[in-house]
């Protein structure tokens, strides 16, 4: 029976034993005597809700939206940059697809690369923000590098899965006409994962943009330090017009990338 | 390296010792037997085919060739022109001794024509030039002229998605005559055609290795192809060498023989073939 028991905890089980203890536990310790939400909270929303409608669309305002808007793309756009500029090389490093020979050498290093990104974007962008303003205080320079730094980590774990996984045939092929792995880099994997790689970077533009949004707080202008404003001064008609503009911005990030993705489909 | 070259005297090509020396060569793979030790000779412009069932050896003993596989033994069991392919790294010298053409899954879907052919040239080509030529494609009419020779002038901005299996594996086939090495291997290159289709490529193939005075080999399994086109054929089974004969004595009742005491794998393509021959 205690054999029996032995091997049935296995390491996963008693992960699973673990976490189901942890959540009754916390359960047991909840006071369920008292309300578990705010009672006031339903109505407080609903006015809330109802003071969104109607937008602010005067035009003073909407030179402002125009103007935040155009800061915010600015932010999400150079930030992005920077990542792609980090992640790519990153990203082909820990792929492993310049190994010309598999070697104990060659995996050292690939894993190193892959533990260097995983690192940089273990941390949250506010995070980095908030060691950037310490560093260099409040600049844009602080917001551009705390987004680049993430997701140029996040970038380059993809990029370098997006380039593993390119068929193997063209590759071997390639190889055979004496080609070194840097030109079959250039003419193979690149070419065939190039529609992913884009269609990735796109959709962590749309990223970018909502997160150089909630920089604000580090200084820089935008969307999200108008919405803070207006929100302070409790003018929630604006807010709806501000995230409407936040919409539109990923809205049209997505269109333009439809449009590159279908330029490129063969 | 006291590399063995070819000595032309008059009208005769003299080579004092074979293009091509394999001192048994040999590769396992895991349980599997992929070649038992082989010894061979293959001379400057032969055109040698390979026969044998699935698992027969064909492609190790290709890939061995090709250095994209290291013999058990040492890369030295096989030389080319005295060097040994899998010990060369990549640039001229490995592209200038040896090049293969496969199946037909070999080309690169998202660039046109023209880049899959001038990537023959990577390795000759700088990093410089490699980078250059995927914005301006540099030597535009050798691979203009390398796509007409195989009849697709008019497909050098097509991608091969828009080419039929035939035609990409005729841009697979331009691709190698912009290499241009020593010795051109082909696996199979015929396994995915038509019969008609399967005639054209190896004519094409065939012709063009002859005109460059290069040296041909390729695993195929169609007895009237190799008795057509090949001076030399060899079959394998089981990983060892069953018969080694000129290509014109090649008789379906030895091929059927070869593929009957093998696995029986091949036996379908083999009966068409058989149909088509009689």
């Amino acid at each position: 029976m205690r054999q029996r028991l032995e091997t049935w905890l296995t390491g996963p089980r008693l992960l699973t034993l673990g976490i189901v203890g942890a959540l009754a536990w916390s359960l047991s310790r909840v006071e369920w005597q008292q309300p578990i939400a705010h009672t006031g909270g339903g109505a407080a929303a609903l006015q809330v809700l109802l003071a969104l409608f109607p937008p602010e669309l005067s035009g003073e305002f909407l030179r402002i939206c125009v103007v935040a808007s155009w800061h915010t793309m600015a932010y999400a756009v150079a930030g992005m940059s920077l990542a792609v500029l980090l992640g790519l090389p990153l990203g082909v490093l820990a792929s492993g697809v310049l190994a010309e020979r598999q070697s104990a050498g060659r995996r050292v290093a690939a894993a190193s690369v892959r533990l260097l990104l995983a690192a940089m974007r273990s941390v949250h962008e506010l995070v980095w923000a908030l060691l950037f303003v310490a560093a260099v205080g409040l600049s844009p320079m602080a917001a551009i590098l705390a987004m680049a730094i993430p997701y140029a980590g996040i970038l380059g774990r993809i990029y370098a899965e997006l380039l593993q996984d390119v068929p193997s045939e063209p590759i071997a092929a390639l190889k055979t006409t004496g080609a070194s792995p840097l030109r079959v880099l250039l003419y193979g994997y690149l070419p065939m994962a190039l529609p992913d790689l884009l269609s990735y970077t796109f959709y962590r533009l749309e990223c970018g943009i909502r997160a150089a949004a909630i920089m604000s707080f580090v200084g820089i202008d935008g969307i999200g330090f108008q919405i803070e404003l207006s929100l302070a001064d409790l003018l929630f008609r604006q807010v709806w017009t501000l995230l409407i503009f936040l919409v539109a911005l990923v809205v049209a990030v997505d269109w333009w990338s439809t449009r590159v993705r279908r330029s490129l489909a063969y | 390296m006291n590399a063995v070259r070819p000595v032309r005297t008059g009208e005769q090509v003299v080579t004092p010792e074979p293009l091509i020396t394999i001192k048994s060569a040999a590769k396992v793979y895991g349980q599997n037997r992929g070649l038992s030790p082989l010894s061979l000779g293959i001379n400057a412009g032969e055109r040698v085919a390979l026969v044998g069932p699935s698992g027969s050896g064909k492609t190790t003993l290709l890939r061995l060739l090709a250095g994209s596989l290291v013999a058990d033994g040492g890369a030295g069991a096989v030389r080319i022109d005295g060097r040994a392919p899998a010990s060369l790294r990549p640039g001229p010298e490995l592209a200038g001794l040896v090049g293969i053409v496969s199946q037909r899954f070999d080309l690169v879907p998202h660039l046109p024509a023209l880049h899959n052919v001038l990537a023959g040239r990577l390795g000759y080509w700088s990093l410089a030039r490699s980078v250059a030529s995927l914005v301006w494609p540099l030597e535009r009419r050798a691979a203009r002229d390398a796509l007409a020779q195989v009849g697709l002038a008019d497909k050098i901005n097509e991608r091969p998605a828009h080419l039929s299996g035939g035609e990409q594996q005729r841009v697979a086939i331009a691709r190698m005559m912009m290499q241009s090495p020593l010795v051109v291997l082909a696996d199979e290159p015929v396994a995915s055609l038509d019969p008609a289709r399967a005639e054209e490529v190896m004519e094409l193939l065939v012709g063009l290795t002859a005109a460059q005075n290069r040296t041909l080999i390729a695993s195929l399994h169609t007895a009237s192809l190799i008795r057509r086109h090949f001076t030399r054929v060899i079959g394998l089974r089981e990983s060892r060498l069953q018969f080694d004969l000129p290509g014109e004595q090649l008789t379906d009742g030895i091929l059927g023989e070869l593929y009957d005491l093998g696995a029986g794998e091949d036996m379908e393509p083999l009966a068409g073939l058989a149909a088509r021959d009689g």
